[in-house]
């Protein structure tokens, strides 16, 4: 019992470790292999890079990436049609609901190829790393359950719940299909 | 002078010298045993403890400095990378603000107070016992993060917009802020226990103008822990609150204020530099006495100076934000405030030299120190009448010049008198003396060490070098002032290190020291070193401020006491005339569950609000084990 706690407790500890690391120049390597996701041919779902589960998947658990993620999501704009993740012209992020899947790697794929209707390619316009951490945020905005590596609350007029306190959707009624 | 007993009890009076040691052994005794020594509430073992924690975080930030200043010895070093120094800066500060100078003030007293003012034990004990926990479980909370790559990384004064929800991502911040809610817990319940120690108990005939020294400066420095802490817990909370669930008290679009921030912080953390210094003051009042072998000069001097000093110290605290944008108005009142207490400090240093002056001094180790701290501290002071000026200040603010200058005050305002006061009262609480030799090396490096380390600072801030970087580019030209800093830090490292040896080296192979090796006139002298459990066999009864030295043949005794439960005298504020016997706590284990149920309770916050719900569970469970009856002679009062 002692045993199973120490080992549970270090592997707390291991989790807790990777979640607060900040990675800020990656192997030159590892940065070329973000890039190789395999996506179904009709380009959704799929499997991530290989890299991505060996890297410990920071893109999803790991603070400091996730607000990375947060600031590129306002410094690109991505509020003019999805707003703080409510939708405008752009779909809702925040409701749980997602019409090309929920997994990280669709995420990507929409973010680095764009969508049909107006979901703009930012290939051209972002590093794969920035891509992914905008993914990994954009995928908690409509997440299935609390995230305490999350970003919480911006310095701004307070729009919807942080983050962190999801899952999505607990707050607001589902949307009729 | 003992109270009348009414009802026919055993009292000491009736028992010879031998008897009675045997029989408050027996009540007060920590009896050996890893649970006895879980459970005790002697503030002696707790003191013991308490202190040498301290110096434990003492020699951990003392390492990151190490470290601090081999990533600085040369332009673009890459020892360590600018996220590990942001962390490790921040670390320093705040393990050295909230777990060494503080603490170890706090534990000075915890250890000398109640033998200063002649009592067995300190008021509620059992308190006393949980403080030392909260303490240590929040050092481990800080250290262990650090470990895990989680260490706070916001600098000790976690100023908002920068520590909130948007650029602190992660947990580091929380860890920060938490730590602080440990250390405040522990630091207002020693100051409690001290305020009602010094009032309540001290020994018959010990009134107001009796107090020893250190005892007034504990005093003070009691109220301001009181006052000041309650604005760092409200601004710490305020934090995890906006960090975690998302209120606004630091966001303006939200009505928050981001300057709300920084005047709650200052508004505890001007006082905390007083926290840190007055307790100091104190002990250089004791050394200077001691080893000047006459009454201080000007003890009514000094006891106001150090009261004015505790209430300006609330008057003060925005000469921390003069850069910050302030009506015109503000800026003139806090720079007169500011310079207002160099007033009460110069009255100290005057009443000082008066003393040492018109007595003999004694040059031994102790009175080194004192010497160290006098030139040192005159020197942080002129700096801080500097910097206490707007124009100046806005020019060297965020600098090294502003690095120096709290260096100065508090190493050698408060770390100096400190290690002075180990060497002095080492032999009350082991038995032994530490190396005369050795201190006098050790008193040297660090004093030449520390000097040569910091006063370049100075001169590196006024060149432009701004704190808190982790780099600088060569053509700065700041390389050569950074690698002599540098290298006289290893001085000053190895004047620590001696230190250190000296102590362990002492707590064995010391020269047994007798009950009084310095022949010091205050009371904790009048017991045996180390004292024994109950402190002494029969209470002291004082006529002087210098007990030891007035009356040195025979001290008057009280009698009275029970001596088969823990009993104390309780005495009038004023004059110290004996009130009522009161039962003083038997050892328990049960502050230490409470300690670790709220240290749960504390982390598990971080993380969700609901902690706070189920965590109290266990926490009032452990309240309710602390205060249930175990049908002790001490439960009826």
């Amino acid at each position: 019992m002692t045993r199973r706690l120490l080992i549970l407790a270090g592997l707390l500890a291991l989790a807790a470790c990777k979640r607060e690391q900040r990675e800020v120049r990656l192997d030159p390597p590892a940065l070329d292999a973000l890039d190789q996701v395999a996506l179904m041919p009709n380009g959704i779902g799929g499997a991530p890079p290989d890299v991505l589960p060996a890297l410990g998947r920071p893109y999803e658990t790991n603070a400091y990436q996730l607000s990375q993620g947060k600031r590129l999501y306002g410094w690109f704009n991505c509020t003019g049609c999805h707003a703080n993740g409510g939708g405008n012209v752009g779909p809702a992020l925040m409701e749980g609901w997602w019409r090309y899947g929920p997994d990280v790697q669709s995420i990507f794929a929409s973010i680095r190829d764009g969508r049909p209707h107006g979901m703009p390619a930012f290939k051209d316009k972002l590093t794969t790393e920035q891509i992914w951490q905008l993914a990994g945020y954009v995928q908690t905005i409509g997440t299935y359950a609390a995230k305490t590596a999350a970003p919480t609350r911006n310095d701004e007029m307070q729009s919807r719940p942080s983050e962190s306190r999801g899952p999505a959707g607990a707050d607001i009624a589902p949307p009729s299909r | 002078m003992s109270v009348a007993p009414e009802e026919p009890e055993v009292l000491d009076r009736r028992l010879d010298a031998a008897a009675l040691d045997r029989r408050l052994d027996a009540v007060w005794q920590t009896p050996r045993g890893l649970w006895a020594a879980l459970a005790t509430v002697d503030h002696k073992i707790i003191g013991r403890r308490y202190i040498a924690t301290a110096f434990v975080f003492l020699a951990l930030g003392g390492l990151l400095a190490v470290a601090m200043r081999l990533q600085l010895a040369r332009p673009e070093a890459r020892v360590m990378s600018a996220d590990r120094y942001n962390q490790v800066f921040t670390m320093h500060g705040a393990n050295m603000m909230f777990l060494f100078a503080v603490p170890v003030m706090e534990a000075m007293a915890v250890y000398l107070v109640p033998l200063m003012v002649g009592t067995r034990n300190i008021a509620f004990p059992r308190l006393n016992a949980f403080s030392y926990w909260m303490y240590v479980a929040g050092g481990i909370v800080l250290w262990g993060a650090f470990v895990f790559d989680m260490g706070p990384d916001i600098g000790w004064f976690a100023y908002v917009p920068l520590s909130g929800p948007q650029y602190a991502p992660g947990k580091r911040a929380d860890i920060w802020a938490q730590m602080i809610t440990f250390t405040e817990v522990s630091a207002l319940a020693v100051a409690v226990e001290l305020v009602v120690t010094i009032f309540k108990q001290r020994a018959p005939g010990m009134s107001l103008d009796r107090i020893p020294l250190f005892v007034w400066s504990m005093l003070v420095t009691s109220f301001l822990i009181i006052i000041a802490m309650p604005a760092i817990m409200v601004a710490s909370t305020s934090l995890i609150l906006d960090r975690l669930i998302g209120t606004h008290f630091f966001n303006p679009a939200e009505g928050g204020d981001v300057l709300l921030w920084q005047h709650l912080f200052w508004f505890f953390g001007h006082p905390e530099v007083y926290i840190i210094f007055l307790p100091a003051v104190g002990m250089v009042s004791t050394l200077v006495v001691t080893f000047s072998r006459r009454p201080v000069f000007g003890y009514l001097g000094l006891v106001l100076a150090v009261i004015s000093t505790g209430i300006l110290a609330f008057g003060l605290w925005v000469h921390h934000m003069f850069v910050t944008g302030l009506p015109r108005l503000g800026e003139s009142f806090f720079t007169g405030s500011s310079m207002a207490i160099a007033i009460p400090s110069g009255v100290q240093i005057f009443c000082w030299l008066a003393t040492l002056w018109s007595g003999r001094p004694v040059l031994k180790v102790p009175l080194l120190f004192v010497y160290a701290f006098l030139f040192t501290f005159v020197m942080g002071g002129m700096t801080g009448v500097m910097v206490a000026s707007v124009p100046f200040d806005t020019q060297v603010h965020d600098t090294y010049f502003v690095v120096a200058h709290f260096h100065y005050v508090l190493v050698g305002g408060a770390v100096f008198p400190l290690m002075g006061a180990v060497y002095y009262w080492f032999p009350k609480i082991t038995g032994r003396l530490m190396s005369e030799r050795v201190g006098r090396w050790v008193a040297g490096l660090v004093f030449v060490g520390f000097n040569l380390t910091f006063f370049p600072m100075h001169l590196l801030g006024l060149a432009g070098m701004p704190r808190r970087v982790y780099t600088y580019p060569a053509e700065m030209q700041w390389g050569s002032v950074n690698l002599f800093i540098s290298l006289s830090a290893l001085v000053l490292a190895s004047g620590f290190l001696l230190f250190f040896w000296d102590a362990f080296r002492s707590l064995r192979h010391g020269i047994p020291a007798g009950d009084n090796p310095w022949d010091a006139p205050t009371l904790e002298w009048a017991t045996s070193s180390p004292p024994p459990s109950y402190n002494f066999a029969r209470l002291p009864v004082v006529s002087s401020a210098y007990p030891l030295w007035d009356e040195r043949d025979a001290l008057s005794v009280a009698t009275g006491l029970r001596p088969d439960r823990r009993e104390v005298l309780v005495s009038s504020v004023a004059d110290a005339r004996p009130e009522a016997r009161e039962s003083s706590p038997r050892n328990s284990i049960w502050p230490l569950w409470t300690a670790i149920a709220t240290s749960i309770m504390l982390v598990w916050s971080i993380f969700t609000p609901w902690a706070v719900v189920w965590g109290s569970i266990p926490i009032a469970t452990a309240l309710i084990g602390w205060f249930w009856p175990k049908g002790v002679p001490e439960d009826d009062a």
